[in-house]
């Protein structure tokens, strides 16, 4: 049986796995050289803000910052994944849409407590992905389209929950997930601690385990992870219903950061600060390699440069300018390794 | 067990039948149609930039408020996004349906300006309403308030509540929204001619999304600590200022104005966070769009100044521009926002 060799890149010098025959699979190593460079420019970003504009390096400043980009790296946990397996989900926007206004009117006419309410949008968010997954992992069609398909109807179906209005009055439930002093413990935001736990568990999983492994297998080559062994529709099942629960509870975050007002227009254009901060954090848009904590560095540059050119009074087209040289560079960086691995 | 398919049938067609019908929801006629088919009268069709807004729902409310009353047909169909093609294709639809008079709030002027012709061509009576398309064939526009009017009302408030000094800063929406950019412009003069010891920073762009909104007032706070004052330029940057001030626990020490609609402001006039929404009357400007369709269908014209109805006396008509102007704009605070349902 033929290891998923696939998904290890070159070099790998990271520890044997325990139960791991001798000439057993190697690791990628824990941090990749994408992942030192993102730690290094947002730090050198930092720095430049912190020097340039005082307040930068104030809790009111940097907690805001990491509020805001929770729900974006929250969501790329799940997206990270579903786009190691090869795959793609555009609709994460409308799945937010839907999740957010359901819990939202909820909020309003019958007063959920939080954890009630938490629960109900993560399961909105966990039956759309079983949507996509099912469609994607045993309709056989890909990704793209289903997933494309999807965000259309589900935001007809959100729209047909707003029915030509606004939900206003939303109660203050969601504080715990806000920038706001509720929103925080110890001066760290609940919705970012959140965020790192998910993560880091992902992390955890996607490297150490034979199953988190599998998602590489599926990504590298489909066909021979199946002929090894690899359950492949029930983990691409998988990838898509975790992205849906985790867009649903991102929802609740996002109400949180918004106002006591939900507009038809909530989770709009997520799927592409979602799949920018992926694709910024070193994972390859062709499946096979990737992380979930290049993507919450990922997240975390798209975040301060918005921000940055906000306090630094500079004009807000600016930040679209430099996200997308970030993308630019960033798959470029993707195409000169694999290029360099087939020439090796 | 051959009824039991029988039966599962006739479920499947009568399913297909009501998403059919849902689709056909969908693609426009919120409540438009034959509300007002009995009344008799011109039928008088209003395109809005988008349908499913708040905004331009109250202003469909006002619209059939009208036809009810002065004897009309109300249509009421728009885009499911503020999206020029699809825009046209309603107009389109309008045209085929021969209707007397076609008012439109066009997402991009000069792509409806063939169009209205188009319909002018076709014997229809066409006029533009909350946005002008001013190089086309329309009759009239009917305008709810003046860039000079909405852009000082704005500052005025804002200064007011400010103390008369310090310095403030503006979240706007679309970067290329040509009424947002023209209130912008006229208060960067107005305020520099009328209130020197006011200072507007910056004007940063959030699109349409409340939480970005919200995220760069926070960024703005942050990174000017003197700033006393925000003003939330759109719909969604409205609240958002004023939440951004609640959450940084500043209220009382900044203060905010927007133009927000009269429910979305009201949590935050009642604590504090916002001091005044500057708006004007949606309800009456549909109304007024429908009383000017009438008024284009009997070819009566337009006087200096209209009376309307009680609500809406005076109006102003002014022959060059070929522009009604609904009044000056309406300052909402904890006292009269109870007013307004939308």
């Amino acid at each position: 049986m033929s290891a998923p060799t696939t998904a290890t890149p070159p070099g790998g010098v990271g520890e044997v796995v325990h139960d791991a025959p001798a000439r057993g699979r190697i690791l990628p190593r824990p941090v990749t050289g994408q992942e030192v460079v993102l730690v290094v420019v947002i730090a050198a970003l930092w720095l430049v803000l912190g020097l340039a504009t005082p307040a930068f390096f104030t809790s009111g400043s940097i907690i805001p910052l990491l509020v805001s980009m929770s729900p974006i790296a929250l969501i790329g946990v799940g997206m990270t994944i579903v786009i190691i397996t090869g795959g793609i989900d555009v609709s994460v926007g409308s799945i937010v849409m839907v999740s957010a206004v359901v819990t939202a009117q909820a909020l309003v006419d019958h007063g959920l407590s939080l954890p009630v309410a938490v629960l109900l949008s993560v399961l909105v968010g966990g039956v759309l992905g079983l949507v996509n997954g099912v469609l994607i992992a045993y309709g056989r069609v890909q990704a793209i389209i289903i997933t494309f398909g999807t965000l259309n109807l589900f935001k007809f179906v959100g729209l047909q929950f707003f029915g030509s209005s606004t939900v206003e009055g939303i109660p203050a439930t969601f504080a715990f997930f806000g920038r706001g002093e509720a929103g925080r413990t110890l001066g760290i935001p609940h919705s970012f601690l959140i965020m790192l736990v998910v993560a880091t568990a992902a992390w955890f999983y996607l490297r150490h385990t034979a199953g988190g492994r599998h998602f590489y297998a599926i990504g590298g080559d489909a066909v021979a992870a199946r002929l090894a062994g690899v359950a492949v529709r029930r983990r691409s099942l998988i990838a898509y219903v975790l992205t849906g629960l985790l867009s649903g509870l991102a929802a609740c975050f996002v109400i949180a950061q918004g106002t006591t007002s939900l507009a038809a227009s909530v989770g709009s254009g997520t799927e592409l600060a979602v799949i920018a901060a992926v694709v910024i954090g070193g994972t390859s848009i062709t499946g096979g390699r990737g992380s979930v904590l290049g993507t919450v560095l990922g997240a975390l540059l798209v975040q301060t440069v918005t921000t940055g050119v906000t306090q630094l009074g500079w004009q807000s087209q600016l930040s679209d300018l430099f996200v997308g040289l970030f993308i630019v560079v960033a798959v470029g960086a993707d195409l000169v390794r694999q290029r360099s691995r087939r020439t090796s | 067990m051959k009824a039991a398919h029988y039966k599962s049938v006739v479920a499947g067609v009568g399913l297909a039948l009501v998403l059919t019908g849902c689709g056909q929801g969908s693609g426009g006629s919120a409540s438009g149609g034959d509300s007002g088919g009995e009344s008799g009268g011109p039928t008088i069709a209003f395109v809005p930039k988008l349908q499913g807004i708040p905004y331009f729902e109250a202003m469909n409310a006002g619209g059939q408020a009208a036809c009810e009353e002065l004897g009309c047909t109300w249509l009421y169909q728009g885009p499911v996004e503020a999206d020029a093609a699809a825009q046209a294709d309603i107009v389109r639809s309008f045209i085929q349906q021969g209707v007397d008079v076609l008012f439109v709030a066009p997402n991009d002027p000069d792509s409806m300006a063939p169009l209205l012709q188009e319909a002018e061509d076709a014997g229809i009576k066409v006029g533009t309403t909350d946005t002008d398309a001013p190089d086309s064939v329309r009759e009239v526009f009917v305008n709810q308030a003046t860039a000079e009017g909405i852009g000082q009302a704005l500052t005025d408030q804002i200064v007011d509540a400010m103390g008369g000094t310090g310095r403030y800063a503006i979240v706007s929406c679309g970067e290329t929204a040509e009424n947002l950019n023209s209130w912008i412009d006229v208060q960067r003069e107005y305020t520099a001619s009328q209130y020197p010891d006011v200072t507007l920073t910056d004007v940063v762009y959030a699109g349409e999304d409340q939480a970005a909104a919200t995220q760069m007032a926070t960024d703005l706070l942050n990174a000017d600590p003197t700033l006393t004052g925000l003003v939330g330029e759109c719909t969604s940057a409205a609240p958002g200022v004023a939440q951004a001030v609640q959450d940084a626990g500043r209220v009382g020490q900044v203060f905010t104005v927007g133009l927000g609609t009269p429910r979305s402001m009201a949590d935050y006039l009642a604590n504090g966070s916002s001091s005044a929404s500057v708006l004007w009357n949606v309800q009456n400007l549909g109304y007024l769009t429908a009383w000017a369709g009438l008024q284009l269908s009997d070819d009566a014209g337009f006087e200096a100044s209209n009376d309307v109805s009680s609500d809406l006396s005076g109006v102003e008509y002014d022959d060059s521009s070929k522009t009604l102007l609904l009044g000056p704009p309406l300052v909402i605070t904890t006292e009269n926002v109870g007013d307004f349902d939308y």
